[in-house]
């Protein structure tokens, strides 16, 4: 059963994952895009890279420059995210690149996420606003993602005894395959957004924000 | 509730959003995480902290229908997800308090989403789809069938358009002592073809005078329309009716289509810029032959070619610059403006933040036009007060006529003490040019003025007395009330050719008055020229817009803030009694 948990249900949710997402790519190619007459008074390819890289600048948004202890929870979250998935394969595929070391930097992360995550599961609940803006779905995405980080942590023992280490198994499947139908699948859409950003405000010349000299 | 349920016109909504849906939109209506990243971005939420002010609560009201209808899930398992439905006609009545009262479009929270979110679209969507029903302020729909009607948002005739330009023909020669000065009409084969914000030839002409003065000063060949195509607003933009956003686009280019203009200029108003500019030619669907430029940049070219030469010490007074949202996050004109500011003002002071991060208004939007709003407004205008004290400037200077609106409201309503000005009217006060000394032939004047009547009504015995004194000094004969039954008892034995009206009065205001002067026989064809401020208890109460709109009263032939500038005062007396004088 755990050997079935992981490998075959790994790779049966990556399929489903990888075959959603590749008709939503579809789909979301099926509409057509806004066609733009106008000559451009920007620089519309530059616009589309910072507006990719916007993530990694916090300090070119207010909203990420003034609450920068969002930004860095933003970042270690999805790192921690990126982890536990690459772990999961890691882990029955190359369990010899899960050194001590590895496993400690992992669990160091994870276990941030892992508080990150219950800080965000509780404003949710709490923030009149975060409270005001949540459906169902972002309850239950952030709280399966405090599960998840939790069993991460022990499962990154590699201790097949420890119930944690199958109930990993079984999370990152289900992870996997529910991320196409839930607000996870942000990670599909985000890049065209922020390729549509860019390309209409680089147009116009209003991104990256100016600032300085005529 | 089933399809068949639903009143006809939130079906209709509901068909309306699924037929709108482009690239774009559904990768905004699909992307939000709820991170809320937004919230602070907006100045609804900011000045009032209610969470319902939040953009993505906002934008929830009209994402609920992309998640019934598109989202994966969201089409099995629509509450799952936030999806939801318009299913009465209360929900569109719901949906236009959110869409038009508590959204600008100013795109401020589109520039701090992490996920590229462009809420202003999603809004504009919303807008769109009930406004195609009929749910839209007063004010807007008002505007909007103006525009399609008559050709402008103030429903100005063409015998009017012209007269004022005559007049300030009139004035431009006599401020430059140049016969040769003057605003062209139809002028074929100019340089510029210059289209304007409506209120330039209503309320405001000294920003149309200062663009003419720069332009003869600078010795451009530029040209205006004598009929429709001269005006660069656009209520397309704010009801989301891309139809009447062609439209008035059109109109402006088929006008430099015929005159054979090299390029169109427009004039210092944020939206008329980026409809005219960025959206109407993708509206209309038209590749079109020649540039198009805001007067800003135009200006710019003047200074820096030499064309203009400029004397700060004319200006001064300290001066702040608000970003017009339109050109600063939809626009890219940023630089233009300081530039022009630092060359033609002695104290040039930065607002924070600034530029693409600087807080709207508040009139942004259309918002000017909703009454039934303007509450509302004016308490989230609280941000950008703070914003205008924080400068200590004597004068915010801006670039849009909307902007100048809702700064002047707010600045009224949190006692801020500045003054507001275009950007142009700074430029215009500090050229250079050699101009022959005029000597005002004061018996002339007071002679021409002589045969008219004003009468002044305000409750406030000093400002009757400045303002009679002000009017006898320049030649008319005056006739005083402090309250409307004093008003009406001058009214049944004498016939002034004007009267100025205050508005905020107690007992029988100056609304009242305004209302019974229109829909009496006797008296309705007296010009009125609006002398007034903005009452803090009750903005909306006194809102001449909203009064106008209940009752189908015509506009007033003029208006003027208070406080008076006696100049600009004496000028639209002497404008709107010209007009009279010709229609009689």
């Amino acid at each position: 059963m755990l050997e079935l948990l992981k490998h075959e249900v790994q790779y049966v949710a990556l399929s489903i994952m990888g075959l959603v997402y590749i008709l939503k790519v579809f789909w979301i190619l099926r509409f057509k895009p806004m066609k733009e007459r106008t000559p451009g008074r920007g620089m519309e390819k530059k616009a589309i890279i910072a507006s990719f890289f916007c993530l990694a600048m916090p300090w070119t948004m207010e909203s990420t420059r003034k609450k920068w202890y969002k930004w860095l929870e933003f970042a270690v979250f999805h790192i921690g995210i990126a982890i536990a998935i690459v772990a999961s394969f890691l882990i029955p595929e190359a369990p010899g690149l899960m050194t001590a070391a590895v496993v400690t930097i992992f669990k160091i992360i994870i276990a941030m996420s892992f508080f990150i995550v219950l800080l965000r599961l509780g404003r949710r609940m709490f923030s009149p606003v975060n409270k005001l803006i949540s459906h169902p779905d972002d309850y239950f995405s952030v709280a399966m993602m405090v599960i998840w980080f939790f069993v991460a942590f022990f499962a990154m023992d590699m201790n097949e005894s420890h119930w944690q280490f199958p109930a990993y198994f079984a999370i990152t499947a289900f992870l996997i395959a529910y991320v196409p139908f839930s607000k996870m699948s942000h990670y599909i859409l985000w890049p065209f957004s922020r390729y549509y950003f860019g390309k209409h405000f680089g147009h116009r010349g209003t991104y990256p924000k100016v600032k300085g000299e005529l | 509730m089933s399809n068949r349920q639903k009143s006809e016109k939130a079906q209709k909504a509901t068909d309306s959003f699924k037929n709108k849906m482009n690239r774009q939109a559904i990768l905004s209506f699909g992307v939000c995480v709820h991170c809320g990243m937004c919230t602070e971005s907006c100045h609804y939420y900011l000045a009032t902290r209610d969470p319902k002010m939040a953009p993505a609560y906002k934008a929830d009201r009209v994402r609920k229908l992309y998640k019934k209808y598109f989202d994966f899930a969201g089409r099995l398992l629509p509450k799952w997800v936030g999806g939801g439905e318009l299913e009465k006609d209360e929900d569109l009545q719901e949906l236009m308090d959110i869409v038009f009262g508590s959204c600008t479009m100013c795109r401020r929270c589109t520039f701090n989403c992490p996920m590229g979110v462009d809420k202003a679209l999603l809004m504009r969507t919303g807008r769109a789809i009930i406004y195609e029903q009929g749910y839209a302020p007063q004010g807007v729909l008002d505007v909007a069938k103006d525009q399609w009607e008559i050709g402008n948002q103030m429903g100005i005739s063409d015998e009017d358009y012209l007269e004022t330009i005559e007049w300030l023909n009139e004035e431009i020669k006599s401020e430059l002592d140049d016969d040769t000065a003057e605003i062209p009409l139809d002028k074929p084969n100019c340089n510029i073809v210059f289209a304007v914000n409506p209120r330039e030839i209503k309320y405001a002409p000294m920003s149309l005078l200062a663009a003419a003065k720069i332009f003869h000063v600078a010795g451009e060949s530029w040209t205006m329309s004598s009929t429709k195509g001269w005006d660069n607003t656009n209520f397309g933009l704010f009801a989301g009716d891309n139809k009447l956003g062609a439209h008035m686009g059109n109109l402006v280019y088929d006008t430099v289509e015929k005159l054979n203009g090299k390029m169109l200029v427009t004039s210092e108003c944020g939206h008329g810029y980026r409809a005219t500019v960025w959206e109407a030619p993708n509206w209309a669907a038209r590749d079109l032959k020649f540039p198009m430029y805001s007067f800003l940049e135009i200006m710019v070219d003047y200074v820096k070619t030499g064309r203009i030469i400029l004397d700060k010490t004319k200006n001064p007074v300290s001066v702040t610059y608000h970003d017009p949202c339109n050109l600063a996050r939809s626009g890219g004109i940023t630089e233009e403006p300081r530039f022009l500011l630092q060359q033609s003002v002695m104290d040039f002071r930065e607002m924070y933040p600034n530029r693409a991060d600087n807080f709207c208004c508040t009139g942004g939007g259309g918002a000017m036009s909703m009454s039934e709003y303007a509450k509302r407004r004016l308490e989230s205008a609280k941000v950008k007060a703070d914003q205008l004290k924080e400068t200590g400037a004597g004068i915010c200077a801006t670039a849009c006529h909307n902007c100048v609106d809702g700064l002047t409201d707010l600045i009224k309503f949190y006692k801020l003490g500045m003054k507001v000005n275009l950007v142009g009217e700074l430029v215009a006060d500090a050229i250079v040019w050699e101009k022959k000394p005029v000597i005002p032939v004061i018996e002339e004047v007071v002679e021409a003025h002589a045969p008219f009547t004003v009468m002044v009504i305000d409750d406030e015995p000093d400002v009757v007395t400045f303002l009679s004194t002000l009017f006898q000094d320049s030649g008319y004969n005056t006739l005083e009330a402090t309250s409307a039954a004093e008003a009406f008892a001058w009214l049944k034995t004498a016939k002034p050719d004007l009267i100025t009206l205050d508005l905020i009065m107690p007992g029988v205001s100056g609304l009242d008055i305004y209302k019974d002067l229109k829909t009496d026989g006797a008296n309705r064809d007296i010009p009125v020229v609006v002398i007034s401020g903005v009452n803090p208890e009750n903005p909306g109460l006194y809102d001449m817009r909203k009064l106008q709109f209940e009752h189908s009263l015509p506009k007033p032939e003029g208006y003027v803030e208070k406080p008076i500038v006696k100049e600009e005062l004496l000028m639209i007396i002497d404008k709107v009694l010209d007009h009279y004088k010709h229609k009689k």
